[in-house]
């Protein structure tokens, strides 16, 4: 979590004698880290503090005023200047002490838009250099809230700020000519922003900082603990307060501690200005005094309170002279309860959820937020005063559920102590006598739960030098635990350290206690040390030929896409696959990422629609994991969207593949280019004795153009073009050529070795062939036949294909290279003539085929 | 005789420089010096000298045959220098039209970087490997020692499986590749020194969050390793990685795996670690001097225990980065916005 630190405030709780950025750079490395830093009072520049002198009618305008202003020692002048301003502020007096924003000032007209330079200006006519502000102009409208049209009345909103900045007593300290940021003391001070991690909720208030910043930097705290005077530890407070508070713990493992304190008498105003400032540099709004006043407590020792109004807490009924005072119940929330929270929003409460509730109803969510009904208000005199220990999973159950968040329940769901309630509360007690007077009413109830008992836990100093990997003395390792406030006792090399109640969550075992001495002493003293001297592993070989074919694929002109793992539904129907029988995602973030792919064509297929106006020639390809049943008969030899159903027992494999696609504006055939490109994959990783079938039962699959490659029976590769009805769902124009290649079975004949067979040492001859032949003959059985008609035929390399006008109807004319040599000597033209004859003869003997004249 | 021979000399010698081609000095050999050519024809008036004179005019003769093939041969080669000279002119393109380039394919640059990452760890002992991106509660979770009420085992930040819950706990989608610690931990096979690169899921979409990512997961387990090696190692990267003087720093963190636990930074290349830029004002791409790389840690006792293995004996550290971060903090990568590396426009995918 991060906060917002006013690092003039912080030094209200320990004596730090170092510049902000000192400070930062050091604590940064030890313990929170400051992540950024805003100087105050930037903005007020050239807004300066002026009395008003005298105010006249302005002769051409009905609402504005002429009005004089002494601003001070302007610039080198030894005397006080008076400014004359047109002003429009109804709430204008003389003696008043007002903002004035000179010329070059940022200011918001009206509190609203851009901050924009302060001109000269002529105001129907009569000059002003110079503006007299309302609060919203200059940025602090939240800080001193006005009607429309009233102008910052200073000694009004500084009344009662008794602090040092503001000089000999506090309005005499506000002297015209004084920059404003300096009588509101913010010139000078740093706010940071300063990130706490999560387990260190301690650290997430004013003092937990103060007692970082002491331990790291070595400095003293200046913070007292305040005790809780008069306290009673009595379970059922209805026997020992007349008039006062019972409260009942009902959920017992749900709070461990309920303190309540009922005030009487107090008078709910506007907080003087040394607290909003504190607020404010905090980036929480003030509202009223005692509203105010518990977010200070929370700032300030990082415990939530809450404030209740007790006259609008519905009281038991009187029984036999007793009862008929407030009485405050944790429990969880019954069915149907509702609750309408500060926020104005109304929510519907569940027995998951806990609360407090007066005699008959919730009046706030535990440990996120109070009711609306019962909140303290203007008329408010009454009051009951809550610090507590809730549950950290049930707050953050009961936040997430409702969908309310606060800075109360970011605290508490990170683990507060049961010992923090005591000292806020008195704190609390403290801030309200002394901003709202009031007295507190009978003695505090405070209800524990459970017993506290702080924990013990025990390192040797070999653990933490062998941990760290240097020697620290262990007179320092005990410094060190001493000065975070760590009980110490020391037996030989073993050091048994108490922890001090505001660690209490975070600290669990000795090996924490070797966290707190290296953090503090500095993780830059330890030094760098590259291990060396280990004999290396070979890598997994899927991971090795996935590299490799990656290389070879993008080689040849592919780029490489990575598509999401999880796709939606939609798109699975567009590649005709059923969801229903798919890995479902329970949480999905959006529909568009609910289904786990099992198969990479869906995603491939929206990445040609996507790119297909974008290239014409588009050659994509991905290698990543799609999500079968493991129990399936993994790989598909049937159809790729047969993908079994039932549930999900087990976890699903994840099978690697390859898909490459081509998508060629101009070219009517793409799967021979996806054959080819599989063929060449063949080649390059000597696997040999391919046995090529023809696809027609998967739907995914052109059923005439698509061909599954095999070795010793087991599938490597699809190849062909996507089925028309897809890509027209996808609206691809033309014909996509696709290769699918399952990655485990090509690894497991794939290899980098080659084998050199020699050339024939006489010179080859070459001859083209073209036979005519039935139009369903398979040009591999063809060359087959060829190859096996005389041992001479070298190679046979198909050219062309044609069929048509001069070619009989149901005929093809098939047109080959022949490579005809022999190993024993050249041969001779009429013997390469015999070679050819044999090649026909064969093919006429089984196909019937004839030489296209 | 001599005077006529004298004549001739000069007449090859002008004819020669006059020659505009190749085909013309055949001609003028041809014509002067070939077997019946002028020198032929006049030497055989040879015998109607004196006896004396003979062999002065036929050495005389013989000198202008040999001194008219050498300038033939001369002329001969200038004139063929020539000809290629004027290959300037006559063969003459437009060099700054564009080439015609071979198809190129491009790697993505999750790839690129996958095995950038690799390569470095690889030279120093450490193997590749890859564990499920879907996996059981018990390894994503409860093994690292995260208790069964950690907010990351919320369905609010992790995707879960709509699948029946298993004696090792709900089906998930591992949101890091810690799981792949469990995983290697529980092979025994010492020393651990494993980079364990996958996908991962989270519940989060913005302009540096996708909801699927990469995660590079060190791994380094063995007796007495401690800090100054996780120290050792993050500097290393930082420098092989980032570029020369790059270096790292740790600083406190907290997770629920490792214990101590550290936030890694990398020193800001374009301030040199300074946090002040070239304008003398704040450094804008890094915070005070230094860039966050993300979590590193001491193997938490609770986690060799989980998986057999004796924390005693045996100490080690982890960190897990994103991919896709390192990427982008790369100097000059520019990508600003992560979700654009799942696009798949092929116009961000042929930069790379």
């Amino acid at each position: 979590m991060n906060l917002l630190v006013s690092y003039d405030w912080l030094k209200e709780y320990v004596s730090l004698n170092v510049k902000p950025e000192d400070f930062a750079a050091r604590i940064s490395l030890s313990g929170p880290s400051v992540e950024k830093m805003f100087p105050q009072g930037e903005e007020l520049d050239k807004i300066i503090v002026g009395e008003v002198l005298k105010i006249e009618q302005h002769p051409k305008a009905d609402k504005l005023k002429l009005v004089n202003v002494n601003v001070g020692r302007l610039g080198r002048t030894t005397r006080d200047e008076n400014l004359s301003l047109v002003c429009g502020g109804t709430n204008l007096y003389e003696g008043q002490k007002v903002a004035v924003a000179l010329v070059g000032a940022k200011v918001r007209w009206h509190g609203q838009g851009d901050l924009i330079e302060l001109q000269p200006a002529e105001i129907r006519g009569i000059k002003s250099e110079g503006m007299i502000c309302a609060a919203s102009e200059i940025g602090l409208g939240e800080a001193f809230p006005h009607q429309e049209s009233e102008i910052l009345d200073l000694g009004k909103e500084l009344q009662g700020s008794f602090q040092p900045h503001l000089g000999k007593g506090g309005q005499g300290g506000i002297v015209p000519g004084t920059p404003l940021a300096n009588v509101l003391g913010l010139s000078g001070d740093v706010v940071m922003d300063i990130e706490v991690t999560s387990n260190r909720p301690d650290a997430m208030g004013m003092v937990g900082l103060a007692r970082e910043a002491s331990a790291i930097l070595k400095k003293p705290m200046k913070w007292k603990e305040l005790a809780l005077k008069k306290t009673s530890h009595v379970a059922r407070p209805a026997s020992h307060v007349d008039g006062g508070l019972s409260v009942k713990i009902d959920a017992k493992k749900a709070c461990s501690r309920y303190i309540g304190v009922r005030m009487q008498g107090v008078k709910v105003g506007r907080s003087p200005w040394w607290l909003k400032r504190r607020l404010l540099s905090a980036g929480i709004r003030p509202i009223n005094n005692l509203v105010d006043i518990t977010n200070y407590v929370m700032l300030e020792t990082g415990q939530p309170m809450h404030v209740f109004d007790t006259k609008k807490l519905l009281t038991p009924p009187l029984k036999g002279g007793r009862g008929g005072f407030p009485s405050i119940h944790v429990r969880f929330a019954r069915a149907n309860e509702k609750i309408q929270a500060l926020d104005g929003k109304t929510y519907q409460l569940d027995d998951k959820i806990l609360v407090i509730a007066d005699a008959e109803r919730p009046i706030a969510v535990a440990g996120v937020m109070g009711g609306e009904e019962t909140g303290a208000d203007e008329q408010t005199t009454d009051i009951v005063l809550e610090a507590a220990t809730f549950d950290p999973v049930i707050v953050r159950k009961g936040s997430r559920k409702l969908n309310l968040q606060s800075d109360s329940q970011l605290r508490f769901e990170k683990g507060l102590s049961q010992m923090a309630p005591t000292s806020a509360m008195a704190r609390a007690i403290e801030l309200v006598t002394k901003l709202a007077g009031g007295n507190v009413v009978g003695a505090p109830s405070d209800v524990q739960t459970e017993k506290y008992k702080p924990m013990t836990y025990s390192v040797t100093t070999d653990e933490v030098t062998g941990l760290i990997g240097v020697e620290v003395k262990k007179s320092e390792m005990i410094d060190v635990l001493k000065r975070l406030g760590f009980g110490i006792k020391v037996t030989g090399k073993t050091i048994k350290a108490t922890v001090p109640w505001w660690r209490d969550h975070d600290i669990e075992m000795g090996r924490d206690l070797v966290e707190e001495i290296a953090r503090v002493i500095g993780y830059a003293q330890i030094p760098s040390v590259v291990p060396v001297g280990v004999a290396p592993r070979p890598t997994d070989a899927i991971l090795q030929w996935e590299d490799r074919l990656k290389d070879a694929t993008s080689a040849v002109g592919y780029t490489e896409v990575f598509s999401w793992s999880f796709i939606s539904e939609d798109l699975l129907r567009k590649a005709g696959y059923d969801p229903k029988n798919l890995l479902h995602v329970q949480n999905p973030l959006s529909s568009d990422w609910a289904v786990m792919r099992p198969s990479l064509i869906p995603g491939m297929l929206q990445a040609v629609a996507d790119n297909q106006e974008r290239e014409k020639d588009l050659r994509l390809f991905e290698c990543s994991n799609v999500y079968l049943r493991t129990t399936y008969n993994v790989p598909r030899t049937t159809s790729a969207q047969d993908v079994g159903s039932g549930t999900w027992d087990g976890l699903p494999d994840e099978v690697p593949e390859m898909m490459a696609v081509i998508r060629d504006a101009d070219d009517n055939e793409p799967w021979r280019k996806a054959k080819g490109f599989v063929e060449y994959l063949l080649d390059t990783y000597g696997i040999t004795d391919v046995h090529w079938k023809r696809v027609s039962q998967d739907p995914s699959w052109h059923p005439g153009r698509s061909a599954q490659a095999f070795k010793n029976d087991k599938p490597l590769a699809i190849i062909g073009e996507i089925a028309p009805q897809l890509t027209e769902k996808f609206k691809i124009k033309g014909k996509v050529g696709a290769a699918l290649i399952n990655l485990r079975e090509f690894v497991e004949f794939a290899k980098t070795s080659k084998t050199y067979t020699p050339s024939l040492p006489f010179p080859e001859a070459k001859r083209d062939l073209a036979l005519v032949v039935d139009r369903n003959v398979d040009y591999r059985d063809l060359e087959l036949a060829i190859t096996r008609a005389d041992e001479r035929i070298i190679k046979v390399e198909w050219f062309d294909t044609y069929a048509g006008m001069g070619i009989a109807d149901n005929k093809k004319s098939v047109a080959m290279h022949l490579t005809i040599g022999s190993r024993e000597k050249t041969l001779e033209s009429a013997e390469v003539d015999g070679v050819l004859e044999n090649a026909l003869l064969a093919c006429k003997e089984k196909f019937g085929a004839t030489v296209r004249g | 005789m001599k005077d006529q021979l004298d004549a001739l000399r000069l007449e090859i010698e002008r004819d020669v420089k006059a020659a505009k081609s190749l085909e013309d000095l055949e001609v003028i050999e041809v014509k002067y010096l070939g077997r019946k050519g002028e020198l032929t024809s006049m030497l055989k008036g040879l015998a109607n000298v004196t006896a004396e004179e003979r062999p002065v005019l036929g050495a005389l003769a013989n000198q202008i045959k040999q001194d008219g093939l050498d300038l033939i041969a001369a002329r001969r080669e200038d004139l063929a220098s020539s000809k290629y000279s004027a290959l300037a002119e006559t063969e003459r393109v437009d060099v700054t039209e564009p080439g015609a380039r071979p198809p190129e394919g491009h790697l993505h640059i999750m790839t690129h970087t996958i095995r950038e990452i690799t390569s470095i760890f690889e030279k120093i002992g450490f193997y590749r490997t890859r564990y499920p991106e879907i996996d059981w509660d018990w390894y994503a979770f409860e093994a690292l020692n995260m208790p069964p009420e950690h907010p990351a085992r919320d369905d609010w930040e992790t995707f879960f499986m709509d699948a029946p819950i298993s004696k090792k706990g709900k089906m998930v989608m591992t949101p890091h590749t810690s799981n792949g610690q469990i995983h290697e931990l529980q092979r025994h096979n010492f020393p651990i020194r494993m980079i364990d690169i996958g996908k991962c899921y989270r519940r989060q979409v913005d302009a540096t969050h996708t909801p699927m990512f990469h995660q590079f997961e060190g791994l380094f387990v063995d007796k007495g390793v401690n800090i100054t090696h996780l120290r050792g190692i993050l500097d290393y990267f930082a420098e092989q990685f980032f570029g020369p003087g790059r270096v790292s720093r740790i600083r406190p963190h907290h997770f629920r795996f490792t214990e101590p636990s550290f936030e890694v930074d990398i020193s800001c290349g374009i301030c040199g670690g300074t946090g002040i830029g070239a304008d003398k004002k704040k450094c804008k791409v890094c915070k005070r001097g230094w860039l966050e790389i993300g979590g590193a840690g001491m193997v938490h006792p609770n986690v060799l225990k989980a998986c057999g293995v004796d924390p005693k004996k045996y100490t080690g550290f982890a960190f897990g980065w994103g991919v896709e971060r390192v990427a982008m903090m790369k100097e000059g990568a520019k990508v600003d916005d992560i979700r654009i590396l799942y696009q798949n426009d092929v116009r961000f995918l042929k930069q790379f």
